[in-house]
């Protein structure tokens, strides 16, 4: 087992997963357009949404299983096994990758695949489901064309695991900044206790979220305080997440990034202001029945999900330690 | 007096509400602020990153404080009657003054937080045996302990954050707050599926 399995799994990944997403891609544009049927009127074409997000659900967790199994050849195939000349650098022999399934382009793909189990979850609505439907087919539509986990898999992965046996191989003197960079990788960031914590909750709470703010939607063009129950329903799900899984982030950056300057980096500042609009949200909503305040209520939900988004886009727009852009 | 109460409550959620809008605000300013900084890619090397950290804790703290009075009006109206509450809060907010003029606004603070995890603690000891000594406005036990262990669980994030920053059981004391944050979280919004969980099953 070596870099020949890891790669041969790797094409094989493209292989089995790229027919899976151009299927949820074709199948979320016809969901898009039942959507947009039932909304102008055309009640017959619910079922046939229904049918959509069925089968769209479906290949989505087809998809996930696939990047399982990909995840479990990057863990058995690729062993870092660090020469003895290494050993005053690095306190370890060997290190494994346990690769969670949500970096990089896996993401939005996990969040997608939430969000589609969780409209499943609010079926009774019709037109909200149609909103909804509407919303996931230009996220799947996203998730294709900007961040496909089939076409090119976890290419920052590849490139820090390439270079290792390149390094390896020659045996010349990068191999001492390449073995520190990665074992530091690998333990504070693969391998990572809250790896496996901290994004999955936030991504579920994201889901959540996705129906409160169409639920928000709705509450101001129908004025039904129905949408608002639903939306105050998910917000609550979403919150709980939300605040544990940003909780959890806060030890996981004293430990990782304790000689770095992380204090008020855009993604922290963008987190926290999140997190107070949508306290804000809840603290409002206490007293959503008294008069207009349905109104704040719904408007605040809507900007809260802007925020939302927002704070997800930074990592791409806003240089910083927990970005993927540098300035 | 109930009315009166109800009214109170109306206006702190209010003021609550928009406290913490503002806070979203000073966060926008800082991720601005920050990328503006960061066209130069040592930035944080610089004096400058310090700078911008002590700012951005200047703009925080204001609001932190009128959050913390927000809520330090919340947790010991459930303790006080109104008139006793005023007083009680004058007189915290009077030292509170006394002590950031005198030793820092981060002292001040302290003192606030400390006073608040007191009296919560008392709140929720008080919870817990179903006292008829604390008011609330929700029914049910589920609610009433989650809604203490939330406000409890925040200040002590909250001192942990300001005044324990150094301290060897920083992290501790922060999976301490994130515990009681969570289940407060939880015992608040599910608080008829915990009632039927865990009260009645204690009861049969």
């Amino acid at each position: 087992m070596g870099f020949a399995e890891y790669t041969a799994a790797r094409e094989y990944l493209g292989i089995i997963g790229q027919p899976v997403i151009t299927y949820i891609l074709i199948v979320s544009l016809l969901q898009g357009f039942f959507s947009i049927l039932y909304l102008l009127k055309k009640e017959k074409y619910y079922d046939y949404l229904m049918k959509c997000l069925y089968i769209n659900t479906g290949l989505y967790i087809l998809g996930f299983i696939f990047l399982a199994w990909f995840h479990i050849q990057i863990y058995n195939t690729v062993l870092i096994e660090y020469p003895d000349f290494l050993r005053q650098m690095i306190p370890v022999g060997s290190s494994r990758f346990t690769v969670p399934l949500w970096i990089e382009s896996e993401k939005l793909y996990f969040w997608a695949m939430m969000s589609m189990i969780f409209v499943l979850t609010v079926r009774r609505r019709k037109d909200l489901v149609s909103l909804l439907g509407i919303i996931l087919s230009v996220f799947s539509a996203l998730v294709y064309f900007f961040s496909n986990p089939f076409k090119e898999p976890l290419p920052a992965l590849h490139n820090e695991i390439s270079r290792w046996y390149a390094a390896l191989a020659a045996g010349d003197e990068s191999i001492f900044q390449i073995a520190g960079t990665l074992y530091g990788r690998i333990t504070f960031y693969y391998n990572s206790t809250y790896m496996w914590t901290h994004p999955p909750m936030l991504f579920i709470a994201y889901a959540s979220l996705i129906i409160t703010a169409a639920a928000c939607v709705y509450m101001l063009v129908r004025r039904d305080t129905l949408y608002d129950g639903i939306a105050y329903r998910y917000a609550k799900i979403g919150y709980i997440l939300l605040t544990t899984g940003m909780l959890i982030g806060y030890p996981w950056a004293v430990e990782a990034w304790k000689d770095s300057a992380w204090w008020w980096d855009p993604k922290i500042s963008g987190s926290i202001m999140m997190w107070v609009l949508y306290s804000a949200y809840l603290h409002a909503h206490i007293y959503v029945g008294k008069e207009k305040m349905w109104n704040v209520s719904a408007y605040l939900g809507i900007l809260c999900f802007t925020s939302l988004i927002f704070t997800y886009l930074l990592t791409y727009i806003v240089p910083g330690i927990h970005s993927v852009v540098q300035p | 007096m109930r009315f009166h109460m109800q009214k109170y409550d109306y206006y702190l959620v209010i003021a609550t509400t928009v406290i913490l809008f503002t806070i979203g605000v000073v966060c926008v300013y800082g991720i601005t602020y920050y990328n503006y900084l960061a066209v130069n890619p040592q930035w944080t090397r610089t004096v400058q990153y310090s700078q911008y950290i002590d700012g951005m804790n200047s703009y925080l703290y204001p609001f932190l404080v009128l959050l913390l009075i927000s809520i330090g009006l919340c947790i010991p109206k459930r303790l006080f009657e109104q008139d006793i509450l005023v007083k009680f809060s004058a007189l915290v907010m009077g030292i509170t003054l006394i002590l950031t003029f005198l030793y820092g606004i981060e002292t001040g603070l302290g003192f606030i937080l400390a006073v608040m995890i007191g009296v919560q603690c008392l709140v929720l000891m008080h919870t817990f045996r179903k006292s008829k000594a604390i008011r609330y406005e929700k029914e049910g036990d589920a609610g009433r302990i989650g809604s203490s262990l939330l406000h409890l669980g925040l200040v002590i994030l909250v001192f942990n954050f300001i005044s324990l920053r150094d301290n060897p059981f920083h992290i501790s004391i922060f999976w301490g707050g994130m515990i009681l944050i969570t289940a407060g979280n939880i015992f608040s919004f599910y608080p008829d599926m915990i009632n039927r969980l865990l009260f009645r099953q204690s009861r049969s």
